[in-house]
């Protein structure tokens, strides 16, 4: 099976290119240890495997993509390259077709976004264009599905002709005769035909390649022969090179290309002296913020709530085929566990699917970038990228499409350390924690305070955690901040479905069910070890005495529920959560924490707002939400103000649910940072806590 | 690029299009006919030829435009139009008018390669410091009657006291450079160092800023940082920090 490799600057329509050739035959997998995603898919009516490398400028490897995509072609050898390229762009695009082709891989090279090039009053001779590069040119309009037939066509003849040579005749004649010395230096001890590109890296000083060449001699004469080049012409080696593919590249444009002159501003400028103006500039940002999260959460959270009923009236389906108040250990697994666990599964994805709706407008129409422009020197500050911030802020409603958001950024260091401190930013599902216990500890004057001083010292943290990482584990990585500002154009509807869809898909079968999993393991921690027989049996006669009793029906059923709530509470402390919260008391009594207190906070790794319901089974008063008052006096009466701000704290701090770890897991594509974020969270959450509550006790508090 | 040969009548008309385009955007072949004094027909028949060479875009009872290959030759013509007239005054001391028309008969005939030659002479003359100015005006004084030998004497020990203030008063030969995070927006410069270093520096030339390439200030962030600029036809956004360490000229429009 032939393969054909997709390779293309970033925004050039390569994922739009790539539907147009593969259909729906496709499907997305990670490289190992890496965070970049590559779709691999099969070119329509043929049987070409076609894989889709990430968007990069160039073939160094420099960044993780483009080492990613290097070693996919350097290893993989596939037969054909198609390089996507945004004909509105030519010089620049141009750079890595340059680099492809020295690569030695026959390329084919497709001028999408014609339309684009047409309306700025470009015409490209893509006849001489042809010619004068050596590659066979096709034209298409991505997102109008033109031109795929033919690219399809001249993808076969250019199968058939393939021929591997490493294309070099754009440098000078000085850069040629020392590729060819070198050249046939390699060529006699590695045989894999790549000699004269390999000879080229060299020559570039790329550090993978120099580790791969054994031979000492070789890497001698290259060094000799970047010495005199570097003395003939003046300037470093790199800036030369990069200099004479750019000079070559002023050459063909001005011959293939001509343009109309224009006086006419383009549009996009037009806008951006609006959108990007000094003064107008951050308030329309702002605005465009609001409206992402108000589509995000408002608008789904009706749709959460019917996916909770739904599941709810599932669940309550399913119960009804026992009879009432049976204990059966399959009906709990499936009402609990697994119900429970698909419901808790599905309840992000209209959030999800709305966020990702959200972002690919603001992608696909150009303003995403405008938004990073606007933002970054503020994000640069606490070290991060200004394409950081909309995960941040999706981050006060749910970290999980939070973590999927920080896709929108370019570089793994970038999108680690945003993903890494999401779950700081206080998301919805500990507010019920907030809400119920802020009223029981503090007079009302204090609550805004109180749950103010929680979000920011979150935000506080954020900033702090991310600084330190920079200068620790992601030190050295330095990523120039380099952001293109592609024209505004209006997103397609298609496009936008597909990104979205895409996205929902993945959450689905990734982290989907590393989610429902997990949830099933924390059902069986809440449910085994069982009561034993004699205990249900003992609850159950006296449930039967006081039936039987003379009590009025309303007594009874207070004491029934009463009995209930025992028994609950009783099941959960034989249980394996309960013995874990019992177990892990001594650690947790610095920070002034007892075993209930241990035992939801063990639920609260299922979804925070779990934490309240387990507190409520606890102190068995039943199923109790955020403003049960007969908690909040269960807690008044065995806590005191300073160890319920050390709940909040270490609720706010601590590991993040497990959703969120999937999630991380998922989209770092390793165990490694999931439980770095997992354990590094815990631990600062334990640190902070344990400091407040002994120096508050000294204090006197 | 392909050196084009064009007529010399040809080149007269794409330089007088290219002045009527320069001021009212797209010419009439009514316009054209009128400055070079000839028949409306001769126009047609040379707009035709000049659209068959993709100089310019015209069909017939449309606006004339220039194509951008047809704006560079253009712009080429006229560079050496100015050049020698620049020459013919400068250093020749020949009056305006006279030198204008000889320069236009003299145009055709001058290759690019001389044309740089001769901008650089003038340049030399102008800074060199055993020329200058008033070395010039000493030709226009040798033109008229002979000099005599303490004249010469005088006029060099005149030019080395010159030479030494001009060296105290920090007046230096090289051109003034800007730091590319310096430049107000809507300026132009071209970029003549690159101080940064590693990857950074591999990227900026990658991603087009290379030594000798054109770039224009757009904007400045609303928060003060990062720069966006345009570079090869396209807008990228780059910080002050990295946009500190690149020199350049400012280029006057
Ligand atoms: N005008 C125009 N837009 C296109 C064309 N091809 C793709 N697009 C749009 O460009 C945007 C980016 O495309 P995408 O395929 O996501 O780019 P990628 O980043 O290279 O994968 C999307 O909004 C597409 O709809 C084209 O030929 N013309």
């Amino acid at each position: 099976m032939k393969m054909i490799a997709l390779a293309g600057n970033p925004n050039a329509g390569k994922t739009t290119v790539f539907n147009g050739l593969t259909g729906t035959r496709q499907h997305v997998g990670n490289y190992p240890g890496v965070t970049v995603e590559i779709k691999k898919g099969v070119i329509k009516k043929t049987d070409f495997a076609l894989v889709d490398l990430p968007g990069i400028y160039s073939l160094t490897p420099y960044s993780e993509e483009e080492r990613v995509a290097r070693n996919m072609l350097w290893k993989e050898n596939p037969d054909l390259i198609v390089n996507v390229v945004d004909s509105s762009n030519l010089e620049r695009n141009l750079y890595l077709t340059l680099q492809l082709m020295e690569f030695g891989i026959p390329v084919v090279l497709n001028l999408n976004m014609q339309d684009l090039a047409l309306a700025k009053g470009w015409k490209i001779d893509t006849k001489k264009l042809s010619q004068t590069m050596g590659l066979p040119v096709v034209e298409t309009v991505g997102h109008k599905n033109k031109g795929f037939d033919e690219l399809i066509k001249s993808v076969k003849v250019a199968l058939g002709a393939s021929q591997r040579v490493s294309q070099t005749a754009h440098f000078s004649d000085s850069v040629n005769r020392a590729l060819d010395i070198l050249e046939k230096k390699l060529s006699k001890e590695n045989a894999s035909g790549a000699s004269r590109w390999l000879a080229l890296k060299l020559l570039e000083g790329d550090p993978d390649i120099e580790q791969e060449i054994a031979n000492a001699e070789i890497k001698q004469t290259a060094r000799e022969l970047v010495n005199d080049l570097e003395r003939e012409h003046n300037k470093e080696i790199e800036t030369l090179l990069a200099e004479q593919r750019y000079k070559y590249i002023e050459g063909v444009f001005l011959q293939c290309v001509s343009s109309k002159l224009s006086f006419k501003k383009p549009l996009s400028s037009k806008i951006d002296a609006i959108v990007l103006n000094k003064y107008a500039g951050i308030p329309i940002f702002l605005i465009m913020m609001y409206l992402v999260f108000q589509l995000t959460f408002t608008v789904g959270e009706p749709m959460m709530g019917w996916v909770e009923s739904a599941f709810a009236w599932l669940g309550d389906l399913i119960a009804s085929f026992w009879p009432e108040g049976s204990e059966s250990l399959l009906k709990s697994l499936l009402v609990d566990g697994i119900i429970g666990g698909v419901g808790g599964v599905l309840v992000f994805l209209p959030n999800i699917l709305l966020l990702f709706l959200a972002i690919s407008i603001l992608e696909d129409s150009g303003y995403m970038a405008r938004a990073a422009f606007i933002m970054d020197r503020l994000m640069n500050k606490i070290g991060l990228h200004g394409k950081s911030f909309i995960p941040m802020l999706i981050g006060f409603g749910c970290s999980v499409p939070a973590i999927m958001a920080t896709r929108t950024l370019d570089n793994r260091r970038d999108r680690l350390v945003t993903m890494l401190v999401v779950p700081l930013m206080s998301c919805g599902a500990r507010l019920p924690i907030y809400t119920l216990i802020i009223p029981a500890f503090f007079p009302s004057k204090w609550h805004a305070p109180m749950l103010w001083l929680i979000y920011i010292i979150g935000i506080l943290l954020a900033i702090i955690s991310a600084k330190l990482m920079r200068v620790t584990i992601f030190k050295g990585e330095t990523v120039p901040f380099m952001m293109e500002l592609p024209p505004y154009h209006f997103p397609s509807l298609k496009g936008t479905l597909i990104h979205m869809w895409d996205r929902g898909k993945l959450y689905l079968q990734k982290a989907g069910t590393l989610i429902l999993g997990l949830s099933i393991l924390l059902w069986a921690l809440s449910t085994f070890p069982m009561l034993s027989k004699e205990r249900i049996e003992e609850y159950d006669a006296q449930r039967e005495t006081i039936v039987q009793s003379e009590l009025a029906d309303s007594l009874q059923a207070i004491q029934l529920s009463a009995l209930d709530n025992l028994q609950a509470e009783e099941s959960v402390e034989y249980s394996a959560a309960g013995r874990l919260g019992k177990f892990i008391e001594p650690v947790i009594v610095p920070m002034g924490f007892d075993w209930r207190i241990g035992t939801s906070l063990v639920g609260a790794f299922a979804a925070k707002e779990v934490f309240v319901s387990t507190l409520g089974v606890v102190y068995s008063v039943g199923d109790a939400d955020e403003e049960s008052e007969s908690l909040r006096s269960k807690l008044k009466k065995n806590y005191d103000p300073l160890i319920a701000f050390c709940i909040m704290l270490f609720s706010l701090i601590s590991a993040p649910c497990m959703a969120t770890i999937a999630v991380t897991k998922r989209e770092s594509n390793s165990w490694k940072w999931a439980m770095f974020q997992l354990i590094g969270l815990t631990l600062l959450a334990y640190f902070i806590t344990v400091a407040v509550y002994q120096i508050g006790r000294l204090a006197g508090l | 690029m392909s050196e084009m040969v064009l007529s010399k009548s040809l080149e007269d008309y794409l330089e007088v299009i290219y002045h009527i385009v320069v001021v009212e955007q797209a010419a009439k072949a009514k316009d054209i006919a009128q400055k070079m004094q000839v028949k409306a027909s001769s126009v047609t028949g040379a707009l035709r030829q000049l659209a068959e060479r993709d100089l310019v875009n015209y069909s017939p009872y449309d606006q004339i435009t220039l194509t951008r290959k047809g704006m560079e030759v253009a712009q080429d013509v006229v560079r050496r139009h100015e050049v020698l007239k620049d020459f013919l005054i400068k250093v020749l001391s020949i009056d305006e008018s006279e030198a204008d028309s000889v320069a236009c008969q003299m145009e055709h005939a001058v290759t690019t390669e001389i044309i740089d030659r001769f901008t650089k002479f003038i340049e030399f003359v102008e800074r060199c410091p055993r020329a200058g100015d008033s070395w010039i005006k000493g030709f226009d004084y040798y033109c008229g009657e002979k000099p005599q030998a303490d004249y010469c004497r005088k006029c060099i020990t005149q030019t080395v006291e010159n030479f030494e203030t001009n060296l105290k008063s920090g007046d230096e030969m090289n051109e003034s450079t800007v730091r590319l995070n310096q430049v107000k927006p809507g300026s132009r410069v071209k970029i003549t160092t690159n101080k940064l270093s590693g990857v950074t520096a591999r990227r900026f030339q990658e991603m087009g800023l290379t030594i000798g390439s054109i770039v224009k200030v757009e904007r400045v962030a609303p928060l003060g940082d990062p720069v966006e600029i345009i570079v090869k036809g396209y807008n990228l956004s780059l910080r002050k920090e990295d946009l500190d360490k690149i020199e350049g000229i400012l280029l006057e429009d």
